[in-house]
């Protein structure tokens, strides 16, 4: 749950997400649930000359078993809390 | 799981990762890459998060591998293979 | 002698052991760990791929990945 959250304070902000097919999409976060499914507005293919097929899709709604990586500004977390958070999430993990 | 846990060993693999909280780790991941970086967020599925971190693609060998920065990155956790403490 | 596995787990921790990863790579060190989820913490792990090979000090390997022993 603790990435569910994570994701949920970087709404409204700039991301990048990298797929497992290698293709990147930048836009706008706009939404994430428990599985980290995330759905991104405004977004625009970084690789577009290889990916050409998203020129024309605003909106996209991506399953988040197929995600790679997610690139943000550091700006926009906070790594003391998220530090912490990880200590917690583990407490509660090992208490199971 | 608490089954495995003896008197002398309380402690899980995790735990390695936790120790590692603010540290440089290396992670090796699924398709011939590593990412090296400061390690900011962890849970139970190796999701995590990185900063200051580096990127390594690894096409063939004894070829150098193709280097990316980023500044702060989710890895999904499905992706690692594992994690170590970084020697940098 | 318990032949349950995870009886049999906890008691070879301290041992030398050697896990091989779906991909075919070994992993060479002494247990330090493992968990319910086959997690494991090797301690000075040695990676053994082909005829390369390469140290870590402690490595912790994913669950899934890992064939064991």
């Amino acid at each position: 749950m603790l990435f569910f959250s994570f994701f949920k304070t970087l709404v409204d902000q700039e991301v990048t997400v990298e797929l497992k097919n290698d293709i990147e999409i930048k836009g706008t976060l706009k939404s994430v649930d428990q599985y980290l499914n995330l759905k991104i507005d405004n977004i625009s293919t970084v690789n577009e000359g290889k990916y050409p097929h998203l020129k024309s899709v605003k909106t996209l709604f991506i399953r988040g078993s197929t995600v790679r990586y997610v690139h943000m500004s550091p700006s926009s977390v906070d790594c003391t809390l998220l530090q912490d958070a990880s200590r917690r999430e583990a407490l509660v993990q090992s208490a199971k | 799981m608490s089954t495995l846990r003896t008197e002398q060993q309380s402690q899980e693999p995790l735990d390695l990762i936790r120790f590692q909280l603010d540290e440089f780790v290396l992670v090796k991941l699924r398709g011939a890459r590593e990412m090296k970086g400061r390690l900011q967020g962890y849970d139970s599925h190796c999701n995590m998060v990185l900063s200051e971190a580096q990127e390594f693609i690894f096409s063939e060998k004894d070829v150098e591998p193709i280097v990316k920065k980023t500044e702060m990155v989710f890895v999904r956790g499905d992706s690692v293979i594992l994690v170590s403490p970084s020697t940098e | 002698m318990s032949t349950d596995p995870s009886h049999f787990l906890s008691n070879i921790i301290g041992s030398s052991v050697t896990v091989k990863l779906h991909n075919g790579v070994k992993y060479a060190g002494v247990l330090q760990s493992i968990d319910g989820f086959m997690n494991v913490v090797l301690q000075n792990g040695t990676e053994v791929a082909g005829e390369s090979s390469r140290t870590y000090g402690d490595v912790f390997i994913r669950g899934n990945n890992g064939m064991y022993e």
